[in-house]
């Protein structure tokens, strides 16, 4: 999120597309009704009549998987009616930069493509310079070749007609979105954009992100109170478990994982190939140094590069879908889950439970025996006798069992207390993996050699006791002054020299300049008094620098007043000479009108615009529509059916459905009343009453077509697998016409399993192993399948 | 620390209405006290947690008495829920006062059908005696000239459900040790 | 005596089903898992186990529009409650504070006041005695009875996230409700506060986004005549005769044929349409 909960209250006009807060956040929508009470509008954008969509205003329905034409037509609507906030596009965008001469698109391809490898060479999605290294400008936006007039040529092809063909969403409907939610591209209302897995989990999940962020630059709702792009996020920590990099490829505080490259050779080399001239990445040296002080203690120095040799670089994707392809080719022989379920909240089920089967040994960690547990047990279809790995159920503490903290989907970093000890025989997985630590450094410590030296680097100091000492983790994370022996104040003071540690940058700043003994722990923060806007910030502590809401710069205008006076953010004091306000200022508190950056609110990039035309996706420098990997449908915008940067997995398990065999969409999603895969939900009495039944929802035509009653069962079927599940019958589904076209649409939750109390088919043995270009998140969202009765 | 006061709890969620409501009913700490007897939240000890559902953050209140876990409710003083929660936030008691939840560390030995108890000891030195055997047979330390000190050979997923400071504690053991596939369900 | 009630919004609530779980968690509720019903709704209707149940309705408006709406139920608390007119034990009373609870001790699990509810909320269900003795008793939410003496409001009240259960005096209940009212109105013409007259008004009362018809409440609910004679002529007069328990089992038979609904006795408890009854 780039803002907050709380803050959404102030927003005139509320787009939620690809997420369902009323069923997915359920207290976010006190917010959505504070703003409706003050007149918001809310917007529910789905493929299927939501609890959200309930509470709406405006109702869209609209085919899985076309986000980016129904973005794309209120880009488009925007700019053709004016709409857009203009002074904010020229000053805070990069509209006026001129692109590369060099930089093409045609037929659905951008400038760059290499067919073979299904991999672009971006060189071109770039700007014209001059001789010093300026990007040319046109602030007129009438030079034909400004990122401007590039955009509107390329959304040309998104009008009304066209996108609501493609989305299936009936044209009235389109068009009262477009000016509800257009209408804030003026200095007097903000819009914000809600999003969440309907959004990601497809093949082009980070360029539907990208178009709404790019909607959000031309209404200038980026920065706002009430405003910005907001990813609400899954998990209770999920932010933080990110932002802490357990993935494959960031370090924690997102800097990019080291790979086995000439880029990333040496500490030198990393340095120079990822470290930008400007912006605040130009930071990057000080945050390597500084993390690479907090893992491997003393034993980095500058003289030895940090130890940067011993840190692991990686040669191929690593992500989840290819973790599972490796682990069933054979190369993964050792597995360890952390509260995790893939045999449930995996795709191609089938294919990730036969890549179990070969592992050696796996060690599961959990609150519940979960489907991931027992993946060798004869209720989950296995044969135990063939089976031969070792596995390990290690009983988790539950949330309250143990302290710590966690960051929600506003960056906010909550304590959690202990409230009483871990039921029977359970330990905290922070206990585990320090006694595994502990354990494993016993076992290396007569070794010398090659392969033992790097584990033996690594610094582990969290304490003689046999739990870790959570505060040291919390001092080591926010990084020391190494002369001092004080945690360090915040990562402005981070340097590359040795003589600081911060084990994550962008927390540093959490546990301030606290001597050895001293408590300081902001996370820990519970004063609950309104510091302005909604915005307490003396409650819990939010990263960066407790920023509440961020590129807050972007809230006031040329004049460093705010856009809005019922809107206020920060604002320039002239006295002062600096800015101030509700919010920690996401600039240089002392950068003036007269300094260079005066204008320049997106600090993380070089140019400091907000990028409407981009170099960092993988995919193209616009969001381009592309159909699902499975659609029942050609793509119209070109001919180009699915997105060219995308992976395509080939062998074992991994069938493409057709629409002459399974002409209907399926989607998944989830319930207010289960979570995520469902050890904590089909496991609670009181979840696994309120929702105890694995369904499929389908429309009253669909039922119709195929002969399916009111509750019966029926079985769904996809190129991977087919399962069984109850027929729950609805108006809230109803048929879309995709060109002309009659499209069925169906979903279903995908939180069953075999175990728990309530139990259920297991919907992801239907969805298939493809990811986004960008990110490798799964494509579960739209997936082509076929539902018939089932017999008896 | 955290400091909750029983007035506090009694200042409930933000509706005008409610908030006259309790201006109405007035409290009297002394009659609340002496009437304790009659409420389940009397004398507890009171903790307050964050949710561990979704990613709102709401504050929640756990209420222990005689080493049980005897309600959960929103925490009043929490500036995003104020008091409420929704049904998997009202649900969390349930988590502590299962009996689903298993005893013991288990066990499976390779081609069995059952698990075995065992003693966290056992588990502990099994398991880091699986890690160093997979990793030391599969270690690479350098490639293509250049080190890469890393295993493909074992595999970490998870963590979102945990706290930072577990997460911090898993990505630094992983990578210490050379991972290079470490994911969890930020990717999907 | 001032009375409280329960304010309920259905046109806000998001059916996140919060108020469920508070209800059970609160009262230490016995879990009624149901077969499948092909919605999302959990349980047909309230009953002795479950206190309070969200009704999920869809439907298709006049201007052909579509709404999915959420209805918390639980025990109206009527302020001429019906339970409690024939309670033959007097063990329904009417607090202070205009809640109507029932005393577990006295109640003899004779089922007039589950025939005789005129929102069929109040039903019998398992009650361990003092002697350690599982017996059927009538139960229904008794508005955290416990918790509101305490100045707290009811558990399904605290943790709904919208404020779509309120609780405070009648009266500021009332003011509320004209005031969303006002704002309903805007997004649904046929919104009512319903707070029937039949029943002198209920201390859990609704703002209903559409007529109580479209939630399978009874449009005019009355306390069944039959109510009104046992309380208020025939329990007194059979009292002073025969003592309590024993006229209770005497006149059972005659009120079990008064109070008996399977005969159709619509003007007795309201206007339900017999095809949307399960």
């Amino acid at each position: 999120m780039t803002n907050h909960w709380i803050d959404i209250q102030y927003s005139d006009a509320m787009l939620v597309i690809g997420g369902n807060p009323a069923e997915n956040h359920p207290v976010s929508m006190k917010y959505v009704q504070k703003a409706r009470d003050r007149g918001g509008k809310l917007i529910s954008v789905d493929p299927r009549f939501t609890r959200t969509s309930s509470k709406a205003d405006i109702y869209a329905p609209m085919r899985s998987g076309t986000d980016i034409p129904f973005i794309s037509g209120l880009i488009k609507y925007a700019i053709d009616n004016e709409l857009y906030h203009k002074e904010y596009v020229v000053n805070y965008t990069n509209a006026s930069f001129i692109v590369h001469d060099d930089y093409k698109f045609k037929d659905g391809i951008f400038s760059g493509y290499n067919e073979d490898t299904r991999n672009y060479d971006r060189s071109t999605w770039t700007f014209k310079r001059d001789e010093d290294g300026n990007i040319l400008k046109d602030e007129t936006l009438k030079d034909p070749r400004c990122v401007w007039n590039v955009m509107k040529e390329h959304y040309e092809r998104y009008d009304v007609d066209t996108v609501c063909a493609v989305t299936g969403t009936p044209k009235e409907d389109f068009i009262k979105v477009a000016d509800a939610f257009c209408s804030t591209g003026t200095p007097e209302k903000v819009g914000t954009i809600m999003y969440a897995m309907g959004t990601t989990q497809h093949t082009v999940g980070s360029q539907n992100v990208r178009a709404y962020g790019m909607l959000q630059l031309l209404l200038g709702n980026v920065g706002r109170a009430g405003g910005g792009v907001n990813a609400m996020r899954g998990e209770a920590n999920v932010q933080g478990s990110t932002d802490m990099a357990l993935l494959f490829h960031i370090m924690p505080g997102y800097n990019p994982a080291p790979t086995q490259s000439e880029r990333h050779k040496s500490l030198a080399a990393y340095n120079e190939n990822e470290t930008p001239a400007s912006g605040y990445w130009s930071n990057r040296p000080k945050f390597m140094a500084s993390f690479f002080k907090a893992h491997f203690g003393d034993n980095a120095t500058p003289e030895n590069d940090f130890l940067y040799d011993y840190f692991p670089k990686s040669r191929r994707n690593n992500s989840h879908i290819a973790l599972f392809e490796a682990m069933y080719d054979g190369d993964i022989k050792g597995f360890i889950t952390w509260g995790q379920n893939p045999i449930v909240g995996g795709p191609n089920v089938r294919k990730e439970k036969a890549a179990m089967e070969k592992l050696d040994w796996f060690v599961c960690m959990d609150l519940f025996e979960t489907e991931t547990a027992t993946f060798w047990t004869k209720e989950s279809g296995a044969d135990p006798s063939k089976i031969n790995t070792e596995v390990f159920f290690l009983p988790a503490a539950g949330p309250y069992e143990k302290e710590g903290s966690v960051s929600n989907s506003g960056r906010w970093m909550q304590y959690r207390w202990k409230a009483i000890e871990p039921k029977n025989d359970s330990r905290s997985d922070a206990w585990f993996v320090h006694n595994l630590a502990r354990r494993l450094k016993a076992l290396y410590a007569s070794e010398n050699g090659p392969i033992a030296a790097p584990f033996k680097a690594l610094d582990w100091s969290f304490g003689d006791g046999d739990y870790p000492d959570v505060d040291l983790v919390c001092r080591e994370i926010n990084g020391y002054d190494l002369t001092t022996g004080k945690t360090i104040l915040n990562f402005t003071q981070l340097k590359d020299d040795g003589t600081t540690s911060s084990g994550n940058w962008i927390y540093s700043g959490f546990y301030p300049d606290a001597a050895p003994g001293e408590e300081k722990n902001r996370s820990k923060n519970r004063d609950n008094v309104d510091t302005g806007m909604n915005n307490y910030l003396n409650w819990s502590y939010a990263w960066p620098l407790n920023r509440r809401i961020l590129y807050n710069r972007a809230s006031a205008d040329l004049e460093g007043k705010p856009w809005n006076s019922n809107n206020e953010v920060i604002w320039w004091d002239n006295a002062a000479g600096s800015w101030v306000g509700h919010d920690v200022p996401d600039f240089g508190a002392a950068t003036g009108p007269t300094d260079p950056g005066w204008k320049n609110p997106f600090i993380m990039r070089p140019d400091g615009k907000g990028e409407l035309f981009t170099n960092g996706m993988t995919d193209g420098p616009f969001p381009e529509h592309y159909e699902p990997y499975e659609s029942p449908v050609p793509n119209a915008f070109s001919s180009v059916q699915l997105n060219p940067a995308a992976r395509i997995w080939t062998g074992d398990y991994n069938d493409k459905g057709d629409a002459k065999d399974f002409p209907i969409i399926g989607t998944t999603y989830r319930l207010s009343e289960h979570w995520q895969t469902g050890p904590m939900t089909r496991n609670n009495k009181w979840l696994a009453e309120l929702m105890p039944y694995m369904f499929v929802e389908l429309s009253e035509e669909l039922a119709a077509e195929k002969g399916i009653k009111e509750k019966d069962k029926v079985i769904v079927s996809s190129a991977r697998g087919e399962i069984e599940a109850y027929a729950m019958i609805t108006k809230r589904f109803r048929p879309y016409e995709i060109q002309g076209q009659k499209v069925h649409h169906l979903g279903m939750p995908w939180h069953y399993g075999y175990q728990g109390i309530a139990k259920g088919s297991i919907a992801n043995y239907l969805t298939p192993h493809i990811g986004d270009a960008n990110t490798m998140i799964p494509e579960y969202k739209a997936f082509l399948c076929n539902v018939r009765r089932a017999e008896g | 620390m955290f400091e909750v006061s029983r007035r506090q709890f009694l200042k409930l969620s933000g509706a005008t209405a409610a908030t006259l409501a309790i201006v109405e009913l007035g409290f009297d700490p002394h009659k609340a006290k002496a009437a304790a007897k009659e409420l389940k939240t009397a004398r507890t000890d009171v903790t307050p947690t964050i949710c561990p559902y979704c990613s709102v953050g709401c504050g929640i209140l756990i209420h222990v008495k005689d080493n049980d876990v005897v309600y959960s409710e929103g925490d009043p003083d929490h500036p995003i829920n104020q008091g409420s929660l929704c049904s998997k936030g009202s649900s969390v008691r349930d988590l502590y006062t299962t009996d689903r939840r298993p005893k013991k560390p288990m066990y499976r030995a390779p081609g069995s059908d059952r698990w075995e108890e065992k003693e966290w000891d056992w588990m502990l030195d099994r398991i880091a005696e699986k890690v160093k055997e997979t990793r030391d047979s599969t270690f690479v330390v350098n490639e293509d000239g250049i080190p890469v000190n890393r295993t493909e050979a074992i595999a970490s997923m998870g963590g979102a459900a945990l706290e930072n400071e577990e997460c911090y504690m898993i990505q630094k053991l992983m990578r210490g040790l050379g991972l290079t596939f470490i994911e969890h369900q930020a990717r999907i | 005596m001032t009375a409280y009630a329960k304010f309920v919004d259905v046109t806000i609530c998001t059916g996140c089903r919060g108020c469920m779980v508070a209800c059970k968690n609160w009262n230490d509720l016995p879990i009624d898992t149901q077969a499948y019903n092909g919605t999302y709704q959990s349980h047909d209707k309230c009953d002795g186990k479950t206190w309070n149940v969200l009704q999920m309705k869809e439907f298709e408006t006049a201007s052909g529009g579509f709404e999915w709406l959420f209805r918390h139920q639980a025990c109206f608390h009527c302020t001429d409650a019906a339970c409690e007119k024939v309670c033959p034990e007097n063990a329904i009373t009417t607090t202070d504070m205009g809640n109507v609870v029932i005393d577990q001790e006295k109640c003899v699990g004779c089922s007039y006041c589950v025939y005789n509810c005129p929102f069929e909320i109040v039903a019998l269900a398992d009650y361990v005695n003092e002697d350690g003795k599982i017996v059927q008793r009538a139960q229904k939410c008794d508005m955290c009875d416990s918790r509101i003496h305490e100045g707290l409001v009811p558990a399904c009240s605290q943790t709904c996230p919208l404020d779509a259960i309120v609780f405070g005096t009648k009266e500021e209940m009332r003011k509320l409700a004209e005031e969303r009212l006002a704002i309903a109105k805007e997004k649904f013409p046929n919104a009512m506060i319903y707070d029937p007259p039949g029943v002198d008004g209920t201390n859990m009362f609704y703002l209903l986004p559409e007529g109580p018809e479209a939630f399978d409440l009874p449009v005019n609910p009355k306390v069944p005549t039959s109510a009104v004679i046992w309380k208020d002529y025939a329990q007194p007069l059979g009292k002073m005769a025969l003592g309590g328990t024993v006229m209770a089992v005497a006149t059972a038979f005659i009120t079990n044929k008064l109070f008996n609904k399977g005969h159709g006795h619509d003007e007795e408890g309201g206007d339900i349409d017999e095809s949307t009854k399960e």
